[in-house]
């Protein structure tokens, strides 16, 4: 939203879903460059940390997106896509920003980007668009927030959650994520068995349980959630959101970041069960030296809940393909289809919140499809979601501004990225936000190979770094480091890699 | 020991009563916010953490206040005949003794303990075992609240030993205020 309204303003006005849904024009101040009639549709979904490594058509053994796969006969899909980050912050920041970590440094957990970014995002790029954004995620809710003024309407994330703390959400909107964490600790015994409170926990509790009861056996796992009881369907946000999309004006730009397959993996009861003993047998790595200590066992058992989980997801997603088809808007929509970050189950490491940069953690999916195609498109060249934004100003004929980091995709130009492209990823969560980087994870894809550069960890011992080389396509696994194998190759581009940094650092020295 | 018609409530004595609802409820609050402390200064940074300890603190405050009016309004079942002072060490008594066993049931989670095999192979047998372990906590629960509200109100040394403990943990008590204005500077802070 544009104009006068402050933040809490419109956050009140947002917080009136149905008459702001009902009458979104109304909410859009004067002067707000009004939706150009003739443009396209754009929307972006992002499934969070959904990995490539686990969907079929991507090599995975496991059926996980049935829907997907019959959908990707109709879309470009590129197969060596990269986040910019492994987890949601600086994955998410680099997709709104076109921009790598480094440079909107948004890399800490529920960080922010640098304030030249609030006018440089895919927001406020698409202002003859109207803009609408939603997520299940509050990592990306606060980043939205500080995009406010470049969306025309912003969907609260309790909104589609079935019982929520929206009254300590509405009270700190400024602090939602501390307030809304403090008052988890404080009311809710549940994931620990023990709360801050001594007597309004055990009443709270009753309270939030007879919200859910009727749905429970629908979720053998426990429904889905998010900071300890924020449940919610995916269903019901899939349905809102179309409903959303068929009656918003067009042209539209929506982003929408659903929160599954991200932990806890907790399927539809149609799913659970479904890999269970089915004798699939992952291929076993050394454990990292930043390793959690999970077994293979339990490993095994997560990658199983995951993966049942995503089956959830793609049924949804097909649901609002579906959806989107019957309401004709699929006819002048370009469609993405992505995550901000993968998972791994592999080298005692569960999850993503791990310094490492294996490809299950940053390979991630990408289809786009394009208004009207009908024949699906393979691409293999190294692309990075830093790639989305200038894609996306391209298909609707804007030009990209130099700020942009990212190239156009291929096939959508002639000039896209080649295959000797540098294409980087960093996790420096516990770094200063405007210090030089002295702790991170850094990496550099150039062709076939792909070096990681670690620095600054207490396991990294007196050395202090790490360094691991490996050939993505004699070894997509990442079996075998040959870093020390191939000291030409390694060399090169360690010194590439660690000129980059040096070059990012530079400003904040 | 005496024995009087007079109102049911002292201003003194209700302070007095507030400060001992809060003194549990804050003590426990800031516990587990300690607790908590390291985990949220590595996951964020330092001033989330204060951050989540302002807000357990002022939530705390606003469970005191909510536990005090209900403590209060309970204290109009005790019989007029007896004094303020003796209701407010009687009602004092009672709080503080559920607060312990609201700990000691938290406890169990934080310490990782579990019943003893005999208990939970008994339980297992009981046709109703959630009922079986529920009239067992009254059973536990029940005479360690009658029995300090008998005394109270029964022998004078007693109570004036639940009144000068009153006095003292008050006096604790009205730190954690303190400490609840922080919160709020904080919060408030936190928010602009």
């Amino acid at each position: 939203m544009k104009g006068n309204l402050d933040r809490r303003e419109f956050l009140k006005l947002a917080g009136l879903a149905s008459l702001s849904h009902a009458l979104p024009r109304f909410v859009m101040a004067p002067g707000t460059p009004q939706p150009s009639p003739g443009k396209k549709n754009i929307l972006l979904v992002v499934f969070d940390a959904l990995s490539s490594n686990n969907i079929p058509f991507y090599g995975y053994p496991r059926q996980t997106m049935p829907n997907l796969a019959e959908l990707a006969d109709r879309a470009v899909v590129y197969h060596n896509h990269f986040a910019a980050g492994n987890f949601t912050t600086p994955g998410t920041a680099s997709l709104l920003t076109g921009t790598l970590p480094w440079t909107h440094r948004a890399f800490n957990y529920n960080g922010t980007v640098d304030g030249s970014y609030l006018s440089r995002n895919i927001f406020h790029a698409f202002q003859d668009h109207y803009r609408l954004a939603y997520s299940h995620n509050p990592l990306v809710n606060t980043l939205f927030d500080q995009f406010l003024a470049d969306l025309d309407d912003y969907i609260p994330r309790e909104t589609l959650f079935l019982a929520n703390d929206g009254l300590i959400q509405a009270l700190f909107k400024r602090d939602e994520d501390i307030a809304s964490l403090s008052w988890t600790r404080t009311i809710k015994r549940k994931e620990e068995g023990y709360a801050y409170s001594l007597y309004l926990s055990r009443l709270y509790e009753g309270y939030r349980e007879s919200k859910i009861a009727n749905l429970k056996p629908l979720f053998p796992r426990g429904l889905p959630n998010i900071s300890g009881d924020n449940y919610f369907l995916l269903e019901q946000a899939i349905d809102s959101i179309g409903g959303q999309l068929s009656a918003i004006p067009q042209p539209f730009f929506a982003y929408i970041h659903f929160l599954p397959p991200h932990f806890p993996y907790k399927t539809h009861r149609d799913f659970y069960g479904r890999f269970a003993n089915d004798g699939f047998k992952p291929v076993q790595k050394p454990v990292d030296l930043f390793t959690q200590e999970k077994s293979p066992d339990n490993l095994l058992k997560w990658r199983t809940w995951y993966d049942e989980y995503i089956l959830y997801a793609d049924r949804e997603f097909g649901r609002l393909f579906n959806i989107l088809e019957s309401s004709g808007r699929l006819e002048n929509t370009w469609i993405l289809f992505t995550s901000d970050h993968g998972e791994m189950f592999e080298r005692g490491i569960s999850g993503h919140t791990t310094p490492v940069l294996h490809q299950p953690v940053i390979r991630i999916p990408l289809l786009i499809f394009e208004p009207g195609r009908q024949v699906g498109t393979q691409v293999y060249t190294p692309t990075s979601a830093i790639d989305v934004l200038p894609t996306l100003l391209h298909l609707s004929g804007q030009e990209i501004p130099d700020w942009v980091e990212g190239l156009v995709l291929p096939p959508f130009t002639q000039t896209g990225p080649a295959l000797e492209r540098s294409l980087y990823a960093l996790q420096a969560r516990n770094n200063g936000k405007y210090a030089p980087l002295s702790q991170a994870s850094s990496m550099l894809l150039k062709g076939r190979h792909k070096i990681v550069y670690y620095f600054g960890y207490d396991q990294l011992g007196e050395k202090g770094n790490r360094v691991e080389l490996y050939d993505l396509e004699a070894d997509p696994e990442e079996l075998d480091d040959l870093y020390a194998s191939q000291p030409g190759t390694g060399t090169q581009l360690l010194d590439e890699l660690k000129s980059k940094l040096a070059e990012v650092d530079r400003p904040y020295l | 020991m005496p024995i009087t018609n007079s109102k049911l409530y002292s201003r003194h004595g209700l302070w007095s009563l507030f400060l001992i609802c809060a003194l549990p409820l804050h003590l426990w609050t800031i516990i587990l916010a300690l607790r908590d402390f390291s985990w949220v200064a590595e996951r964020t940074n330092a001033w989330d953490a204060i951050g989540v300890l302002s807000y357990g603190m002022v939530f705390a405050l606003i469970e005191s206040l909510m536990i005090f009016l209900v403590i209060a309004l309970l204290g109009f079942l005790v019989p007029r005949r007896w004094s303020y002072d003796q209701r407010i060490a009687l009602m004092s008594a009672l709080l503080l003794i559920t607060a312990l066993w609201a700990m000691i049931g938290q406890l169990y989670f934080l310490l990782d303990l579990s019943l003893p095999e005999t208990v939970i192979s008994f339980l297992g047998r009981s046709r109703h075992p959630l009922r079986v372990l529920y009239v067992a906590s009254l059973g536990m629960v029940l005479p360690t609240v009658l029995y300090p509200a008998y005394l109270i109100l029964g022998s004078n040394r007693a109570f004036r030993f639940m009144q000068g403990l009153t006095e003292r943990l008050s006096l604790l008590a009205s730190f954690y205020l303190f400490l609840d204005f922080a919160g709020l500077v904080i919060l408030v802070i936190r928010n602009l």
